[in-house]
């Protein structure tokens, strides 16, 4: 027997952009509901243990993978998404990213000055300031590296308030020191009446004339896979769909909505991430202390956006399953380079896809089962990159003091001098599969733009062919970011949903 | 699954059927009630001796208990996969459990059960390496639920010399 409900506003996702929708809309007086895929686990249940977080608080227990299997993605599935398990790091839409914007997309209206208020707004009701306590030897190894070759590096915002300094952000805050979505604008959403669902799938959607007529969902088991039980319909005046980048793109793709200039799914980016792991003489413990808090965006800003790839550097926290997977290898010879873990340093490159015709992202699918792929091959283009920021990660690390660095790819050995490893770096094959490339920030797939021949998402969020369909997640970059996503997504989604409130007739709000 | 997935593992799974004769039905599945089956257990308790040489105790019979708790780690593991996945993985242990799909997937002649660990290593050495996708794919699957499963529980952890998480009461 199928569950029918009424609502003024349906959102799908609790994530960065759900939870500030939910919220605006409901203290603007509209009566929501927030279809949430993944579960409701809070800080009780947070046990910084990876055994728990994977299955639970992740896509695919954090093994979600592209369609060649060569790159695996985090994001999360869990009622906050991939902010409940993200690692804090707070940037603003970079500049350089914005003018692009409005000079391929005719994005007019996204300028520094115009998202500024709608930042600062993100900004303070998500206590997002720069990180001033001493970051731990992981980070400062960057600073201190890149600072003897001359390259700046600086302390990354973080939004956090009464932050412990733990370090495992990534398997939910254990204090509710981060300010995900899950203890900011979704608890204040329910306060002001707003109804939750849970582990319940948006399916499809059922429209007709250009207008939806209805949400269909269904229940999941904790796999993801569907239950047994009845469907709820939702039927709402208006759907805002943020489910993050593959996800709503997929739900799109199962209910066959319009897409006339086949844009629905293309344009997917990833940050393509590599690795470069360096053993030190010293203690490192990468598990412990805030995660990430420096950062170097030199490598983008030292050449052109549309030029041969940038890369954002920064040093990601280390758990034991999440390390001895980038540890490539096994046996004996992996199993040394594991007793290192203590004073291994890891850096991590964010390749900026969506630049440059050679870097044209990917393409959601779907399955049999409605399941989604992301097809995204990895191209020379972005591979050069790749190269590129192994070497720069490797001559860091010995700047730092690295004794060896291993190259995290599967024909690398730990090299002992910048020498040795700049001569093998040269020579890698740098293919899929054998360079290990994994990815943080989905992007991309609902692209805005101000020509429906170029985008599926209108500049206001408005869905291009469905009337009463907005999208306000990571879906609507036209390209990646250039710096990790949650702020974008916080201010963008902030200006659409406060302009969504205005077009509903309801009161107006602002975020803080 | 991937239909070229399907059609990659197709390919596999026919030259099986010409190398050992019979039908696919006759191949045990990996995986039963979304747990690895009899035959999904025989391959990784040979994957596990190679793959996670190293870390296992010294001890003889310490080994054997450390790898039945590792397989039941490895089962809880496999069953927050999603179906795609656990479908995929299914057939996967079902090649490499069949004789023809072990010589033709990982390039091991003898059984998982009897070869040495040198000569899984070899065989798994060749899946990194290979130029044939799908055998780096299964490689990386191997390697990863290997490694998950067994640094996922708390009695590994001094092996990496990692304290464990900061108590917090």
């Amino acid at each position: 027997m199928r569950r029918r409900r009424s609502f003024a506003t349906s959102i799908v996702g609790s994530g960065a952009g759900g939870g500030i929708t939910a919220e605006l809309l409901a203290r603007a007086g509209l009566h929501v509901v927030i279809v949430e895929e993944g579960p409701l686990r809070s800080s009780a249940d947070f046990d910084q243990r990876e055994s728990t977080a994977y299955p639970f608080l992740y896509q695919e227990s954090a093994a979600r993978k592209t369609e060649d299997k060569a790159i695996n993605i985090l994001q999360g599935r869990c009622v906050g998404g991939s902010t409940t398990v993200n690692w804090t790091s707070s940037f603003r839409t970079p500049s350089s990213t914005l003018r692009y914007w409005r000079d391929r997309f005719g994005l007019a209206d996204f300028t520094d000055d115009a998202l500024a208020p709608f930042f600062m707004q993100a900004e303070k009701r998500l206590n997002i300031a720069p990180w001033l306590t001493a970051p731990n030897e992981n980070n400062d190894l960057l600073r201190r590296g890149a600072a003897v070759l001359g390259v700046p590096a600086a302390a990354i915002a973080r939004n956090v308030k009464g932050c412990w300094n733990l370090g495992s952000c990534g398997m939910g805050c254990p204090t509710n020191a981060k300010q995900s979505m899950l203890i900011t604008t979704i608890p204040a959403a329910l306060d002001r009446g707003a109804t939750l669902l849970v582990e319940t799938r948006a399916q499809r959607l059922e429209f007709a004339n250009g207008n939806v007529r209805a949400l269909v969902c269904g229940p999941v088991r904790p796999n993801g896979a569907d239950a047994s039980g009845p469907t709820t319909t939702i039927v709402a005046r208006h759907y805002v769909l943020a489910g993050g980048a593959i996800n709503t793109p997929a739900l799109l793709l199962r209910s066959n909505v319009p897409d006339p200039h086949g844009r629905l799914g293309t344009r997917t980016f990833l940050h393509p991430v590599v690795m470069s792991a360096g053993v030190m003489a010293q203690k490192v413990e990468g598990w412990q202390g805030a995660p990430q808090s420096i950062y170097t965006d030199h490598f983008l800003e030292t050449q052109a956006i549309d030029g041969p790839i940038g890369f954002k550097l920064e040093a990601p926290p280390l758990h034991p399953v999440i390390f001895s997977s980038s540890v490539v290898g096994f046996g004996e010879q992996q199993a040394e380079l594991l007793r290192s873990f203590p004073s291994t340093h890891v850096l991590l490159a964010l390749l900026r896809d969506g630049f440059h015709a050679q870097a044209p992202g990917g393409v959601v699918k779907l399955r049999s089962d409605g399941s989604p792929v992301l097809d995204y091959p990895l191209t020379g283009f972005v591979m050069d990159g790749a190269r590129r920021a192994m070497l720069t990660m490797a001559e860091i690390q010995f700047a730092a003091g690295a004794r060896q660095v291993l190259p995290v790819h599967e024909l690398a050995r730990p090299y002992d001098s910048w020498a040795q490893a700049r001569e093998a770096i040269d020579s890698l094959p740098m293919k899929p599969l054998l360079t290990k490339v994994v990815s943080a920030h989905v992007m991309g797939g609902c692209g805005m733009a101000a020509d429906s021949a170029q985008g599926v998402t209108r500049p206001d969020g408005g869905h291009w062919q469905l009337a009463n369909v907005s999208i306000h997640d990571g879906s609507l970059f036209p390209t990646s970011i250039g710096a990790n996503p949650q702020l974008s997504i916080y201010g963008i989604v902030n200006r659409l949903a406060q302009g969504l409130a205005k077009r509903l007739g309801a009161a107006d709000v602002i975020l803080a | 699954m991937q239909r070229r997935q399907w059609l990659a593992l197709g390919a596999v799974s026919a030259a099986v059927l010409a190398a050992g004769g019979g039908a696919l039905a006759f191949l045990r599945p990996g995986l039963e009630g979304e747990r690895l089956s009899s035959a999904g257990r025989e391959v990784f308790r040979g994957v596990g001796k190679a793959m996670l040489a190293g870390n296992w105790p010294v001890q003889p019979d310490l080994v054997r208990a450390a790898m039945e708790d590792w397989l039941n780690r490895v089962d809880v593991l496999v069953a927050g996969l999603p179906v795609h996945a656990q479908a995929e993985l299914s057939q996967l242990l079902a090649l490499l459990a069949s004789g023809a799909g072990r010589v033709m997937l990982a390039g091991l002649l003898e059984p998982w059960e009897t070869a040495p660990a040198a000569a899984i290593q070899q065989a798994l050495q060749s899946m990194r390496v290979s130029s044939w996708s799908l055998r780096q794919q299964a490689y990386q699957a191997l390697h990863d639920i290997s490694g998950g499963a067994y640094f996922s529980a708390a009695q590994t952890w001094s092996l990496l010399g990692y304290p464990g998480p900061r108590a917090l009461r």
